[in-house]
């Protein structure tokens, strides 16, 4: 006969309930959790039992029943929180002996927010991991930097090691893809349960020559000794565009082509004024009937009433729409003392804010562990994904939300959105450009990922302490992606009219990327003399990762325009490539605690890689660190409120090795010509042999405190760090005079300095009402040290007019130098003889002569701004009123910005006037008397332009990224059906604002400025805004 | 266990691996062939776009070719000119490294007369490209082996006259080492008629005026040697004007009696097609006949060498197009469509196949007939005789007497649109006041510098200067 025993677990200290205590009944399967008040309710057999009762951050309690049937039990908190482990490199470590500098985010929650990867859920969580969105197509992947950018041409992302398991390093390329997948690419957010970032060198060192760009672990949730727990999880929502791009409305558009039109035709010839009229222009030039010359001449339609025959379109507003998120997790976990089990089912489903934008990802996961016997444990993960994600081609240069921009307001009536498709022309005063709506509606870019990650190990303890560790690692990704463009919204009227189906493309490319990693560990733990803590490993592990793509595009058309496949192109192109690297590596650590108070690490790294150069294959990384827990102390053991006083110290050597799989060797490049009409074939070397080639190598010095306040009621960290990086691969430019424009070389050197705070405050917690905040605030400053011998600065080459962007030493890197503009050109200045650039008149942008000569041009470029932010930050505010919950999470940037060559599109000086402007043109120049705001000059210039500070923009933003609102249904629900249920609602990204104006999203990274391989660099040439959600879930637990 | 860390590039060859074998050679040669590719569209960007033959100062101030057509000072940053300056000396390293291979590895050629075409063509080529640059640039690194960045970094500029020495030794070379014909799969490489007609221009390059600047002219009255070179490729018979000015450009008649040298290209998607026939051309001129956007605005030819033309000349209606309407909208300015023919578009708008003639018959007759005036040998009838040839074909009378103005302005009218305007202006000293004299004519928009003799020469580009401090002077005017 069960006896039920009900009872309360209150906070020792504040009195006030505990949620999610775990309760177990000793030497049984039996268990139960507190709910949200702190209330629980089991059933017991035996009256003289024990119960267990423990939960993170207190000291667990055991409690013998004797025959009671209320229990009410106060924990103490666990000031210390000695048990508590984190997840390090090779093994895991109590938190309290840590001397490295990690920050950790404890993903449990991330299965109530709208969040699609990894990567996103990260933002504003860590001090000192910027994330950045630098898109906004769904499914697409986060730029993540740890502690600043270091290298300058090889990759800044971090290396992402996953239950142990180090995944391929990929770096964003500058057109803002990851070319080869990202790592994080269809890993399923609601299986993570920690994530720990390793910041410093003596933390990451342990990784060698992929650290240096820090370390993110991700733990994936696991199965618990307790009976089975199933837990499903839906949400569902809608998603809006943040904000649309301020352009000029309609009437705008046409209040700024009758100007420029007017201007155009008075400067045409003698004799020629603004008020004559289309038919007087039209015998003066001597055109025939109806002919227009749309330069010289308005459409008279524009001033009539009601514009007939003419339809006004806001185009943004035709390109946006309303998109849902909708996902379903079912999982289950528990275990026994020999099978442990976590096994989970996924499927997101998200519509992008665009027409024809979507992804959708379908996981699975089961992470099993079998305890074969005391000493025997074997391990599985296992978890296949299949996402489908839809791009029909939006960001960038000359992709349909440029075009959505720009695209002239006013357009023929019957044509409407079907502008210059179809049978449609265009309209005579619009640019030629087809209806992006249709464009949008109509092309494929459709991304297909088959993922499968897989590890086994096996635990064998060999004696007491001592355990040998074997895993084999498999991550194969499979993608593929179908471009399609039909010719019906493609090319002229004519060419659709007359050449059906050349204007169609198509391609298809695929992606097979395979990383098999075998690690080898031996690790000791003990203690020695009671006093002596003492933990060591050694590994071995090898590394190959092996990349095949194909590729196959259209050419010529197509032959029909139902048929989407290549089989139906006028012909094909394709061709493949293969590449593969491997890495051996050796590793150890030594970590030495003394009673707990000193504490010491040092570990060592010999990574050898055939990526490097024949004279320079393998590197060595060493880290060093110690602690000195004062709070442990006999002097400090009276300072009540102190619960907490640790001093770190460290010191490490990491590296980075992304440069491409061949880059040390001198290969061929096909360089074919043609003879007698033919084909023939033609290889020269496209690279010069570089055998000394090796990595670059990042030093961070860490100092670091932690302190706990009031039995750790705060808590803070702070640390100070310099990460000097050294032999940069850098593309030294070279005379190309000998064939090349950059050679490869170890050189230069990065200096990141910066520090970062965090802290947790439980503001309020007092019986049914808590409130926490922490905090997270991290600024880090980026400077050049060294260039090339000579350290001759180097200027970034623009594949759109000057370079405005360069290495200099002093300055951060990819600083940004254009002409400043200072203001508009009055007629006294021009009499007054000031600089000016090319044939400035009145009216036009004024510049800053910064040398002086006398003349603006390309030398009067000054230092303008710099790309990464001083200061990122995250404010994180959970309150807790019984059954409610509220979390708040702002997160925001200051001191970067952003030179936008999507200003080239709208915002350009001597711009003509079929491409819309921005909005910041509604009160540009006009005349002397009617200056307008002084930020743009008139609209009909014929100058030139040269790169200035217009288009320069302030990265600053803050954003809300996360409001989270939930109710605990445990009172009203019986716990007969449900051990728990949660509803919830999430406003994620709702709230916020930008100083960027000259385009959606000040982080977007869309369109290769620099052309050129040696120095990527990405900028936002039409990037879409970022997606903002409200969505309801209900969380249920069986 | 560590061999794997010696890992070879599965998808490329490498410098240790290649250079084996007859086949290896092949390939190696013809990549030096292949910096040919961006030849034709730098002589239209930068000779005939810089030449009173074009009016194309504005379109908003977006486009690469106004400040060249405008004589901006700011061209230093100007792509068209980093592009001569990267293509040709890529084209260098390509026959450095060959020639430096065929001295080390030649052994393995089997065959015993390929080894010295070989070397020839190679010297042929790095020529070509030497030529083109000291013409552009004027003083040049002078870089005759593979060097290495350091090396690199201690060659300046070499003066002009030891740029020619090394040109002119080259192409002494081939014109004894090249043969005269090849069969019908090689049709296209260089034959010693190439390499004398293009040494008879270098000499009277040299020859031509020096207007006090350190450019291609250095005034050394060398028109009787190239007289002579000129001979010989007359005399050799293979060569003749075809009957009619079209049919030199025809698609369908490629590699004919007049063309001495090409650059050849082929459609089909491979990557071996060229854009030089559009891109003097508006894209509306394409989408008005239906084709997909194959350039960018127009380029539009001056008044000036419009009314050059006397209405008999048939060469008008087949070089330029005056006017055609897209979508409603007039376009009255002209154009060269020269060697446009849109049924033979290719897979995309870089994929048209036609070759480009660097050197045709026509032209090494009007350069001896320049040699003739210039004192090189030969009587003034001759001169007189070959240039009514050429009018004859276009439709014109005969004249009775030529000189050297009225040669350069036949010329024009010839190699309209061919590219070669700018490099015949300097050449024959007529540059400055040609030039001085047609822009307040031509430039209504006001858009023009006043032109100065600097300009002759174009600017070294800013990122060459930028590499090392002082390893380069940057060329006056600039």
């Amino acid at each position: 006969q069960d006896r039920v025993i009900t009872g309360l677990v209150t906070d020792g200290v504040s009195g006030s309930g505990i949620p999610g205590v775990s309760i177990l009944l000793k030497n049984s399967a039996r268990g139960v959790t507190s709910d949200a008040s702190g209330n629980f309710k089991i059933a017991v057999a035996d009256e003289n039992g024990v119960l267990v009762f423990s939960s993170v951050g207190y000291t667990t309690q055991q409690v013998s029943i004797n025959s009671r049937s209320i229990i009410n039990i106060a924990l103490s908190p666990d000031t210390k929180s000695l048990d508590e482990v984190v997840v390090v490199g090779y093994g895991t470590q109590k938190k309290a002996n840590v001397t490295g500098s990690m920050a950790n985010f404890n993903a449990k929650d991330l299965d109530q927010r709208p969040v699609a990867r990894v990567d996103q859920a990260l933002i504003g969580q860590l001090a000192g991991v910027s994330v950045k969105q630098t898109s906004g197509t769904p499914g697409k992947g986060f730029s993540v930097q740890v502690r600043g950018s270091g290298s300058i041409s090889a990759s800044n992302e971090p290396l992402y090691v996953i239950d142990g398991f180090p995944l391929e390093t990929s770096g964003q390329n500058a057109s803002g893809g990851f070319s080869t997948g990202n790592p994080l690419d269809n890993l399923n957010p609601n299986d993570i349960e920690n994530i720990q970032v390793l910041k410093d060198a003596s933390s990451a060192a342990i990784y060698g020559s992929r650290a240096a760009n820090g370390v993110v672990l991700i733990t994936t949730k696991k199965g618990q000794d307790s009976k089975a727990k199933i837990s499903l999880n839906v949400y569902s929502g809608i998603t809006k565009a943040t904000r649309m791009l301020d352009m000029l409305n309609a009437e705008e558009w046409i209040d700024r082509a009758t100007e420029m039109i007017n201007a155009q035709w008075v400067a045409s010839g003698t004799g020629r004024t603004a008020s004559q009229t289309t038919a007087e222009r039209r015998a003066i030039l001597k055109l025939a009937g109806t002919a227009v010359n749309t330069s010289l001449m308005l459409d008279d339609r524009w001033t009539q009433e009601g514009h007939p025959g003419l339809t006004y379109i806001d185009w943004q507003k035709e390109a946006f729409r309303t998109g849902m998120v909708k996902n379903y997790q079912l999982s289950a976990s528990g275990g026994n003392a020999n099978v442990k089990y976590y096994v989970s089912g996924n499927l997101l489903n998200q519509d992008g804010t665009t027409l024809n934008t979507f992804y959708k990802n379908y996981s699975a996961r089961a992470n099993v562990e079998v305890k074969a016997n005391e000493k025997l444990k074997f391990g599985i993960n296992l978890a296949p994904s299949y996402s489908e994600a839809n791009d029909p081609g939006i960001e960038g240069k000359d992709a349909i939300i440029h075009i959505v921009a720009g695209m002239t307001p006013v357009q023929e009536a019957n044509a409407g959105l079907d502008a210059n498709t179809g049978a449609f022309p265009s309209y005579a005063w619009s640019v030629s450009r087809n209806s992006p709506i249709r464009q949008l509606e109509n092309n494929v870019g459709l991304t297909k990922n088959f993922r499968t990650l897989f590890s086994t190990y096996v635990d064998y303890e060999l004696l007491k302490g001592l355990t040998f560790r074997s895993s084999i690692n498999f991550d194969n990704t499979d993608a593929s992606t179908k471009r399609y463009s039909p010719d019906w919204v493609n090319g002229s009227q004519t060419a659709r009219l007359n050449t059906p189906g050349i204007s169609t493309s198509g391609s298809f490319s695929t992606l097979r990327k395979q990383t098999i990693v075998n690690e080898n560990t031996l690790s000791y733990n003990t203690t020695i003399a009671k006093d002596h803590d003492l933990s060591t490993v050694i590994g071995y592990a090898y590394n190959l990762t092996k990349l095949a793509t194909s590729t196959m595009s259209s050419a010529g058309g197509f032959n029909s325009s139902t048929i989407t496949t290549l089989n139906a192109a006028a012909s094909v192109t394709g061709n493949t490539n293969e590449t593969q690297n491997v890495l051996l590596s050796y590793f150890g650590r030594v970590q030495y605690g003394f009673k707990g108070k000193y504490l010491l690490s040092a570990s060592l790294r010999r990574d050898g890689s055939s990526r490097f150069g024949d004279n320079n294959k393998w590197g060595l990384f060493p880290s060093a660190s110690v602690g000195w827990r004062l709070s442990e102390e006999d002097f400090m053991k009276n300072v009540s409120a102190v619960s907490e006083l640790k001093l770190r110290a460290s010191w490490g050597q990491a590296g980075n090795y992304n440069i491409g799989d061949y880059s040390s060797i001198a290969t061929l490049g096909f360089a074919n010509y043609t003879f007698g009409a033919a084909q023939v074939g033609g290889q020269s070397p496209n690279r010069i042999s570089n055998p000394d080639l090796t990595w670059e190598k990042s030093q961070t010095i860490d100092v670091g405190v932690d302190v706990g306040f009031l039995k750790n009621r705060f808590t803070a960290a702070f640390d100070y760090y310099t990460k000097k990086n050294t032999d940069l691969l850098l593309n030294v430019p070279v005379p190309l005079a000998t064939g090349f424009a950059t050679s490869l070389t170890n050189i230069g050197e990065v200096l990141n300095q910066g520090w970062e705070f965090e802290l947790t405050s439980r503001n309020i917690n007092q019986g049914a009402f808590q409130w926490t905040t922490s905090v997270n605030l991290s600024h880090n400053e980026n400077k050049v040290v060294h260039l090339a011998p000579g350290d001759a600065q180097i200027y970034i080459p623009s594949s759109f007019d000057i370079p405005h962007s360069v290495l200099k030493v002093g300055d951060p890197m990819y600083a940004f130098y254009v002409v400043k503009m200072t203001g508009i050109l009055s007629q006294a200045d021009i009499d007054n003889k000031v600089a000016l650039y090319g044939t400035q008149t009145a009216g036009d942008p004024k510049y800053f002569d910064a040398n002086n000569d006398g003349k603006i041009d390309a030398n009067d470029r000054v230092y303008a701004g710099k790309p990464n932010p001083d200061l990122i930050y995250g404010i994180t505010n959970t309150l807790k009123y019984k059954g409610f919950d509220l979390s708040v999470l702002v997160q925001g940037q200051t001191g970067g910005s952003v030179y936008s060559l999507f200003g080239r599109a709208v915002d350009r000086t001597g711009q003509g006037y079929t491409d819309n402007a921005l909005g910041i043109y509604r009160n540009r120049w006009r005349s002397a008397e009617n200056p307008g705001e002084g930020l743009r000059g008139k609209a009909y210039s014929t100058f030139g332009r040269i790169k200035n500070t217009d288009w320069l923009w302030s990265s600053d933003y803050w954003r809300i990224r996360n409001i989270t609102v939930g109710y605990d249904l445990g009172k009203i629900v019986s716990k007969k059906y449900l051990q728990g249920a949660r509803i919830y609602a999430t406003a994620e990204n709702w709230f916020g604002a930008d100083q960027y104006k000259g385009g959606w999203n000040p982080d977007a990274i869309n369109t290769n400025l620099s052309g050129d391989a040696s120095f990527p660099q990405g900028g936002d040439y039409g990037g879409l805004p970022l997606a903002r959600s409200i969505i309801f879930g209900v969380n249920l637990t069986f | 266990c560590t061999d794997e860390l010696d890992q070879k590039p599965i998808s490329s060859a490498t410098t240790l691996t290649f250079y084996q074998s007859n086949n290896d050679f092949l390939q190696g040669i013809n990549s030096v062939y292949a910096s040919l590719s961006g030849y034709p569209d730098r002589q239209l960007n930068l000779s005939e776009t810089r030449s009173d033959n074009l009016y194309a100062v504005s379109d908003g101030g977006v486009r690469d070719w106004e400040g060249v057509n405008s004589f901006h000072p700011t061209l230093a940053t100007n792509p068209y000119i980093s592009e001569a300056w990267s293509a040709n000396y890529s084209g260098i390293f390509k026959a450095n490294t060959f020639l430096d291979q065929l001295a080390k590895n030649g052994a393995v050629i089997t065959d015993a007369t390929l080894k010295p075409r070989f070397e020839a063509e190679a010297r042929y080529l790095r020529a070509m490209y030497y030529f083109d640059l000291v013409r552009w640039f004027g003083k040049v690194p002078l870089i005759d082996k593979v060097v290495s960045q350091n090396e690199a970094l201690a060659i300046p500029r070499s003066s002009v006259a030891d740029v020619y020495k090394l040109i002119i030794s080259d192409l002494q070379f081939a014109t004894q080492n090249l043969p005269a014909t090849y069969t019908t799969a090689n049709v296209g490489r260089a034959t010693n008629n190439a390499a004398k007609s293009l040494l008879a221009l270098v000499y009277m390059t040299r020859s031509g005026a020096t207007y006090n600047i350190e450019g291609a002219g250095l005034g050394v009255n060398e028109w009787a040697l190239a007289y002579s070179l000129l001979n010989e490729v007359i005399s050799s018979g293979k060569y003749s004007l075809l009957p009619t000015y079209p049919s030199i450009f025809s698609y369908t008649n490629e590699n004919n009696a007049e063309v001495i040298f090409d650059v050849q290209f082929i459609s089909g998607g491979l990557g071996l097609g060229t854009t030089f026939p559009v891109v003097l051309a508006p894209d509306t001129y394409f989408t008005a006949n239906g084709l997909p956007n194959q350039t960018l605005t127009i380029r539009p030819i001056s008044n000036d060498l419009l009314n050059s033309y006397a209405t008999a000349d048939t060469r008008r209606a087949f070089s330029i197009l005056s006017g055609y309407t897209n979508n409603g909208v007039q376009e009255t300015r002209s154009f060269f469509k020269k060697y446009i023919d849109l049924t033979k578009y290719g897979k995309s708008r870089t994929d048209w196949p036609i070759n480009f003639i660097t050197m045709r018959y026509a032209d090494v007759l009007m350069m001896k007939a320049e040699c003739i005036l210039q004192g090189g040998g030969g009587t003034q009838d001759e001169a007189v005789t070959i240039v009514n040839s050429i009018r004859k074909r276009a439709g014109l009378g005969n004249i009775t007497s030529l000189t050297l103005p009225q040669l350069m302005e036949e010329r024009r009218k010839e190699f309209a649109g061919e590219g070669t305007r700018w490099h015949d202006l300097v050449r024959s000293g007529l540059v400055e006041k040609t030039i001085t004299a047609w822009i307040p004519v031509e430039d209504v928009l006001k858009q023009m510098k006043a032109f100065k003799t600097d300009y002759i020469l174009y600017p070294i580009p800013q990122s060459e200067l930028d590499v090392k401090s002082g390893l380069y002077t940057q060329n006056n005017g600039y």
